[in-house]
């Protein structure tokens, strides 16, 4: 298993020099803008415009700004400067950090249990009217897009422009560090929001795989030897959950996304609006940065699931 | 010399027409120009141009911004939404007050002197104005004239020093160090001198923050920096400055990219030597969120405002719920359909003519959100410019094309016609290239001038596109022959109309990407017009001559004008707000305050 473990984390490396090469041939090979054009104002003259170049590295051959730029990030954990700000993008990253985390934790949490049990119920009540009703309100989860959602709560239940002035509104993020409860509050919409259409995909899911499973001939034995009710779904659920455990790895680009519209629905400064920002000015070492961060936060994701799936497969093993 | 009582009168009588056009807008709001007191105001709401200037001291503003600012360096800032904290912490040498284009001396003691060749401009400077900690020091003219030098130093490259200072004598030389051109007679004086006879033209660019103080003992270190981070410990000579750490730092205390700025007091600030009245303790400003959220909390909210251009459906709820917390300026700008004057269909002026008759003006004007956000334009020089009313006020140039905003096919067929189609429409086989913005309301206006276009009989290829690569692969670039881009334009980086038509008629602008000069104009008679243009002295002489020029441009039918912005800005409810009318309606923090 530590071999496995080892050799996962090594191709997590090579991944991630791959998406950083891909990155500098999407920014830098294919520029989408040109910063230096557009720091060179509305008139914008040749000269002055190579001048810029030439402060920002923008001149140096192609393979030296790609040796460069992936010697800094590799060797050093240096992923540049905002060419706008000239705030190192790894403080930009550790600032917003912890912010992105509050929300995307909560929020995979939120999917995960609210998902497995609207799932597991309507699996086990099957063609209920409460099953209609929660695959109903899923299969709405899944449609609506979350910028829509996130609008539509604020414009409800905000404290400040909702109907029903229940939760903070936009902008009231604060770090747990500052005050755990307004933290918690402030976060409650956001999380129901970027959770709403993972946990829906997740309840769909379960219920399928649960109903399924719970037809296969071991259940049956196991009720015809007088097994518990609670029991056998115990076991129903063990196995028809491994299937989600794969998919929760994927879910995490997903959620990741997502955080992107809800931090800026929200004005919950994070990597996500980092992100959206740097893109609209291209400013690519920031986009880089965070592109690269969310990368490894993909592949983390994926080899900690592949790993729990072993725990909790026992037919799995990994060599 | 010219004399400064030739400017103040000048400048006397262009504010009391402002103020007159303003007061006389009884019929003000029409989308349809019917005279120029509509321009300047909107029926109900309020305008910077009669905006109350007093107000009550103290209180905290929240600013409310989705995008972050781009530059706060004063030697660098060129975008409108980064003038509202530069212009409160930066004293240029003049300044515009919020309800004038009349530049005001400001770091400068008294209008600045131009020599009888209009070859040197001298500028006397007001005693007694201090930069913020850490340099607490008094404000010299060695201090102007290194912030002037910084502007081309290539780690701080302003973008603008050579379009607006490029007859400074030894500027191509310049790179950071002293330029021939600048001299500092003595502590309080600085004089420009020039190998060209521009002088009038760089006295009105003295408005531009490039001319606001920095310390060159303090910012050195920081503009070796490539690019220079003199930003991120910045200091002030204005009434407010970024708030700042014991060594000046800024970066991470007042300035949070992408979270907040926050604005405090400067304590070196002497309200004797300003015409700030600096009301507000604290102006807290948060970045980040998104327009329709926005909106909503400045218009339910009590001391915020929101400092962006507001989408259709914000103006349209204040408008409905909110109207006396809307503020609406003139001045933002002109909206235009670039066509190609060098190659294809549209090098044929009668074709262009065709073009301006044929365009329902209107409905271009209505797709934009209407009276609320602009004016139906008959000519280049927009309201607020200097040589508006010279150009023909609200009505423009009386030519039978530019009679009808709502369009005239029957005008429209007439110079058909005369370009040698005898039917009427055009007969010409190629389709043509149009290239428009996909988001609205520029999708909008690009279709109904494609179908213009093919009511005329063109057969037309309609491309919509991102804005920024709209300008960027297609109208900015000559190469690519664009036929037509429908949603161009263009604001003033101060109001001296040169600055509205020069880059983007002259045909010594066109550049081979990022070029402004949309349409290629290469006319030899309008060139050299703006060639002589630029030497002309005094504003009123000035004004005429680039009205003349905008006129031969309407004539020529460069390129079709149909909408002077007007900019929206929301308040509120506690919020006494004053918006700048030579910024896009931008709040002006140094007048604004709470209730």
């Amino acid at each position: 298993m530590i071999r496995y473990i080892i050799r996962r984390l090594l191709w997590g490396v090579v991944l991630l020099i791959v998406v950083a090469a891909l990155m500098f041939i999407l920014f830098r090979v294919l520029p989408t803008g040109n910063p230096a054009l557009l720091r060179a104002g509305r008139d914008p003259q040749p000269k002055l415009v190579k001048e810029i170049e030439v402060v920002l590295g923008l001149s140096k051959p192609l393979t030296v700004q790609f040796w460069d730029y992936m010697k800094e990030i590799f060797f050093h954990f240096n992923f540049g400067y905002s060419y706008y700000s000239q705030e190192s993008v790894k403080s930009l990253i550790a600032e917003r950090l912890p912010a992105t985390l509050s929300l995307t934790f909560g929020a995979a949490v939120l999917w995960v249990v609210g998902g497995l049990s609207v799932g597991i119920v309507s699996a086990l009540r099957r063609h209920s009217l409460l099953d209609r009703t929660l695959m109903g309100g899923a299969l709405l989860a899944i449609s609506v897009p979350e910028f829509w959602l996130g609008l539509v709560f604020l414009f409800l239940f905000s404290s400040d422009i909702g109907k029903f002035k229940i939760f903070p509104g936009a902008g009231s993020y604060v770090p747990l560090t500052t005050d755990p409860w307004k933290w918690f509050t402030s976060l409650i919409m956001p999380w129901i929001v970027l959770a709403a259409g993972s946990a829906a995909f997740f309840a769909r899911l379960m219920r399928s795989s649960l109903s399924e499973t719970m037809e296969e001939d071991y259940i049956r034995t196991a009720r015809a030897k007088g097994l518990p009710e609670r029991q056998v779904v115990r076991q129903g659920v063990r196995s028809a959950i491994n299937p989600m455990i794969t998919l929760f790895g994927l879910e995490v680009g997903v959620l990741l996304g997502g955080a992107i519209l809800v931090e800026a629905v929200f004005n919950i400064p994070g990597i996500g609006e980092l992100f959206y920002k740097s893109i609209q000015t291209s400013d690519f070492p920031v986009t880089q940065g965070t592109v690269l961060l969310g990368s490894m936060f993909i592949i983390l994701a994926n080899i900690v699931v592949d790993v729990a799936y072993a725990y909790l497969d026992p037919r799995v093993r990994y060599s | 010399m010219r004399s400064t009582p030739t400017i103040l009168a000048t400048a006397a009588a262009a504010l009391a027409a402002l103020a007159l056009a303003a007061c006389g807008s009884s019929e003000s709001g029409s989308s349809t120009a019917t005279g120029s007191a509509s321009v300047l105001s909107t029926a109900g709401y309020q305008s910077p141009a009669t905006e109350s200037l007093s107000g009550k001291r103290g209180g905290t503003l929240v600013v409310l911004q989705e995008s972050d600012f781009e530059h706060l360096d004063p030697g660098i800032t060129y975008a409108a939404l980064d003038y509202p904290v530069v212009f409160a912490t930066q004293r240029p040498l003049y300044s515009n007050k919020p309800n004038s284009t009349e530049p005001t001396p400001d770091m400068a003691a008294s209008a600045p002197e131009v020599s009888a060749d209009n070859k040197t401009v001298t500028v006397h400077l007001k005693e007694g104005i201090h930069f913020s900690p850490p340099v607490n020091r008094e404000v010299t003219s060695e201090d102007v004239a290194y912030a002037i030098e910084r502007g081309l130093n290539p780690n701080v490259a302003n973008p603008y020093i050579k379009t607006y200072f490029n007859s400074l004598e030894g500027i191509e030389q310049g790179n950071g160090g002293p330029i021939k051109g600048i001299e500092t007679p003595n502590k309080h004086e600085i004089v420009f001198h020039l190998d060209e006879s521009k002088g009038s033209f760089v006295a009105e660019a003295l408005v531009l923050p490039l001319t606001a103080a920095v310390p060159k003992e303090y910012a050195e270190k920081f503009d070796k920096n490539k690019p220079s981070n003199y930003a991120s410990y910045e200091v002030a000579t204005g009434p407010y400055m970024l708030k700042n750490n014991a060594e000046g730092k800024v970066l991470g205390i007042g300035y949070v990219p992408g979270k907040s700025a926050t604005l405090v007091r400067n304590p070196n600030w002497n309200p004797a030597t300003d015409f700030r009245p600096a009301y507000l303790n604290e102006i807290a400003i948060k970045l980040g969120g998104s327009e329709p959220v926005i909106d909503r909390q400045v218009l339910e909210g009590t001391n915020i405002v929101q400092n962006e251009p507001v989408p259709q459906s914000g103006v349209r709820l204040a408008a409905e719920h909110y109207k006396d917390q809307m503020d609406i300026s003139p001045g933002g700008g002109n909206r235009y359909i670039a066509v190609d004057n060098k190659v294809g269909p549209f090098a044929n002026i009668d074709l262009r003519k065709a073009l301006w008759a044929a365009t329902d003006r209107d409905a271009l004007d209505r797709a934009r959100g209407g009276e609320l956000v602009g004016t139906v334009a008959t000519h280049f020089i927009y309201p607020t410019i200097a040589g508006f009313e010279q150009a023909g006020g609200a009505k423009g140039l009386k030519v039978d094309y530019n009679e009808h905003p709502e369009g005239d096919m029957a005008v429209a067929e007439k110079y058909i016609k005369l370009a040698g189609y005898p039917s009427g429409k055009y007969t010409g086989s190629k389709p043509i290239q149009v290239v428009g913005a996909s988001s609205p309301p520029e999708k909008e206006d690009s279709e109904i001038v494609n179908q213009t276009l093919k009511n005329m009989g063109f057969n037309t290829k309609l491309t919509l596109v991102e804005i920024s690569t709209m300008y960027a692969k297609y109208c900015g670039v000559p190469k690519e022959e664009i036929d037509v881009c429908p949603n161009v334009g263009w604001i003033a980086d101060f109001a001296d109309p040169q600055t509205v038509l020069n880059v983007t008629f002259n045909g010594k602008s066109i550049e081979p990407t990022g070029n402004v000069n949309y349409g290629q104009t290469d006319d030899p008679k309008i060139n050299a017009a703006m060639t002589a243009g630029e030497t002309v002295v005094g504003r009123q002489a000035r004004a005429t001559a680039w009205a003349k020029i905008d006129d031969e441009l309407v004539e020529q039918a460069a390129a079709i004008p149909f909408d002077w912005e007007k900019t929206p800005r929301l308040e509120g409810k506690d919020v006494h707000g004053v918006a700048m009318i030579w910024n896009e309606g931008a709040w002006d923090y140094s007048f604004t305050s709470l209730k």
